[in-house]
């Protein structure tokens, strides 16, 4: 890699969160935002020395997050039966309406604090489930639960993580899950 | 039926039944407050994922098989480890090499073939960009260029016959040639029936017919010698017999055709091809099987490139990443240049495909890793393809065997040697499970049929024209992307005729 090339990689890993946060407002598809993410480091990196580093990035990123956004949602939902195109069309119509800018940015960090707060039980769950690629039914295999209790146990870590991200933002202090 | 807390989660596994889906929009749409609480339980979701790296090292390890995903951070991990791997491998390489030196290729061409207008062959089918060897060139009609190595440009019209005899010599026994020797080419020599010309940096003309032998001279000075005659030296604007009478006579640069006319035929015929290309790729794109087409005309500035096939239903429009645009196959005709790692066509073919032709018309600049990508599924396994050309110049459909069978590599025989660098080939090949074979084509012709042993649908998916994507979440990612350019890709589910073949080809 040459200087600008090693510049371009540096910015984008900077702003990668940010466009993470932008690719889960245009593209609001499960697995999604990470493919999104790498298509744009690709593109970004291969037009890297028609742009000035020198200036913000989160402009150029964010267009380029939204086509490519688009253009994946496209693909991706295209191949899935009406009933659920028209499913995954009504709440990407949701995402984009929100007024709220994406906040993915600022809540990760306080999100990783929130997690050391859990319950050992929550916690083992969000391992199983986020860490270990283990899915609701196996997971309610190895625990003897119905596959239902264990996606409204999941439905409950995660609000409680939520509650913990604005309680610390409102508070600007410490997180406590 | 599920609550919303479940429903919400078999969204975000990705799990929803079709039932479940409508069941869901119908309360989004009911209870607008649900939408938000959804949104969060995505945005949280995606959040989790993404925090994985970070605690990786406390996580507990239960015997499940987990279900692999792709994050960006394996991405990044695994192209480290790739740069590791390449510099790994070039150190040890130059190691090796500085240790014993391997035996070089060689090539036995002292010509090549620069262009051609309007060309048939009584001998072997040449194409422009051809390096020539030693032997017999027999032109039935039109126009050929022949650079040889010492640099002397000879234009032959048909009917003719030369022999390439060495970079700087060649035996005419029949048709008309002119050549322009540069003063490197001083000394190049043609010979012919009844005596030999020795060109001492000029232009001159050569017409040899049963009944007589006339050189001309354009420019400059030639020696001609006969046997049992004393040489001759033949000055600019003089023509003489090469036997029989010998008196001088005027030169006719108007007889012979010129590297002038040549340019000016060659773009006439290069245009007339490209439009008749352009005439016939609307009856193409209308084909019943025709799935994909990409003719690569898109605009310069353009990062897709359209699906122009009319009933290519699902498939979608390529997305060019990194790639960048240059001349096709003929001027004003646009392709893609592949050069770097990261330049490569992402396109997605959904569903089976239970009969399969392919067609591209590539360039390729040199192989220099053990498999390079002409299009290739993502990932491997279950039906899933690899088209590619292997390090020694093999052309080979690699399919992957479903549930965990051994996959089946059709090949060539070698066909991209360093010869044919450079130039524009036209390769096809087809699924044909009916008659249970793989066939491999090259501009037109059979190369080769294989035996298909496993004929179950084939299942390419997310797929990449001229590079490859190894969705592993670890190890290395082998580098296997092309190094040339294609100008035309074509996708059928159906198996093309040999002769429906020929004629992509031409």
């Amino acid at each position: 890699m040459n200087t600008h090339e090693t510049q371009a990689a540096q910015v984008f890993l900077a702003h990668h969160d940010f466009v993470r946060g932008v690719a889960l407002k245009y593209a609001p598809w499960p697995g999604l935002m990470e493919d999104i993410a790498q298509q744009v480091f690709l593109e970004f990196m291969a037009k890297e020395s028609q742009w000035d580093l020198s200036t913000d990035a989160r402009p150029l990123l964010a267009t380029m997050t939204r086509h490519i956004a688009m253009r994946q949602w496209r693909e991706r939902t295209r191949q899935q039966p009406e009933v659920v195109q028209k499913l995954a069309d009504h709440i990407r119509l949701l995402a984009e309406e929100r007024e709220a800018p994406p906040r993915y940015e600022e809540e990760i960090s306080v999100l990783r604090a929130c997690l050391q707060k859990l319950p050992e039980k929550s916690r083992e769950l969000v391992e199983l489930y986020y860490y270990n690629d283990i899915g609701t039914p196996q997971i309610a295999d190895q625990i003897r639960m119905k596959a239902d209790t264990v996606c409204r146990a999941l439905s409950r870590v995660r609000e409680k993580l939520r509650e913990c991200i604005e309680r610390s933002s409102n508070q600007g202090g410490p997180a406590h899950a | 039926m599920p609550d919303t807390d479940t429903l919400i989660q078999h969204y975000l596994e990705g799990t929803l039944t079709t039932t479940e889906a409508e069941e869901l929009h119908a309360l989004l749409q009911a209870q607008p407050e649900l939408g938000e609480r959804l949104l969060q339980h995505f945005d949280m979701d995606a959040m989790l994922r993404a925090t994985k790296p970070l605690v990786a090292d406390n996580i507990i390890r239960p015997a499940l098989l987990p279900k692999r995903r792709f994050t960006f951070a394996t991405v990044t991990s695994v192209a480290a480890m790739a740069a590791c791997i390449t510099l790994l491998g070039t150190w040890l390489m130059n190691a090796m090499l500085n240790q014993r030196p391997e035996a070089e290729e060689t090539t036995a061409s002292v010509a090549v073939l620069t262009r051609g207008v309007n060309l048939e062959w009584d001998s072997a089918a040449i194409t422009p960009g051809t390096p020539l060897s030693p032997g017999w060139l027999k032109l039935k009609s039109g126009i050929a260029q022949i650079e040889f190595y010492q640099g002397a440009r000879v234009l032959i019209e048909g009917p003719a016959e030369l022999q390439l005899v060495s970079s700087g010599e060649a035996t005419c026994t029949r048709g008309k040639l002119s050549a322009q020797v540069p003063p490197q080419a001083k000394g190049f020599r043609i010979n012919t029936p009844k005596g030999t010309i020795v060109d001492l940096g000029t232009e001159f003309g050569l017409d040899v017919s049963a009944a007589n032998e006339e050189v001309h001279v354009f420019k400059g000075e030639v020696e001609l010698h006969q046997p049992a005659v004393t040489m001759k030296s033949l000055k600019e604007g003089q023509a003489m017999a090469i036997a029989g009478n010998t008196a001088v006579l005027t030169a006719n640069a108007s007889s012979f055709a010129s590297l002038n006319e040549m340019d000016a035929r060659s773009a006439m015929s290069q245009r007339f091809q490209f439009e008749k290309w352009l005439g016939s790729s609307a009856r193409v794109n209308a084909d019943a099987g025709l799935r994909l087409r990409f003719d690569f005309q898109d605009d310069e500035g353009s990062r897709s490139l359209r699906n122009h096939a009319v009933n290519g239903g699902q498939i979608s429009d390529g997305s060019i990443v990194g790639a960048s645009w240059t001349t096709g196959r003929w001027p004003g005709k646009r392709a893609l240049e592949f050069r770097n790692v990261s330049d490569r066509v992402r396109l997605n073919i959904p569903g089976e495909t239970k009969t399969l032709t392919m067609a591209v018309w590539v360039r390729v600049n040199g192989l220099d890793r053990a498999f390079n990508s002409l299009f290739m599924s993502e990932s491997w396994g279950d039906r899933k393809i690899h088209w590619q050309i292997t390090r020694d110049g093999k052309v080979r459909l690699g399919i992957a065997g479903s549930n965990g069978a051994h996959h089946a590599d059709h090949d060539t025989p070698v066909l991209f040697t360093p010869e044919r660098f450079g130039r524009w080939t036209h390769l096809a090949v087809v699924f044909d499970p009916a008659a249970q074979q793989v066939r491999h084509y090259a501009n037109g012709e059979l190369l080769t049929r294989s035996a298909l042993k496993e004929t179950m649908p084939l299942k390419i998916g997310m797929a990449e024209l001229g590079n490859w994507n190894d969705r592993r979440s670890s190890g290395g990612v082998a580098i296997r992307h092309l190094s040339g350019a294609m100008d035309e890709f074509t996708l059928w589910d159906r198996a093309l005729s040999d002769a429906e073949i020929a004629v992509l080809a031409k």
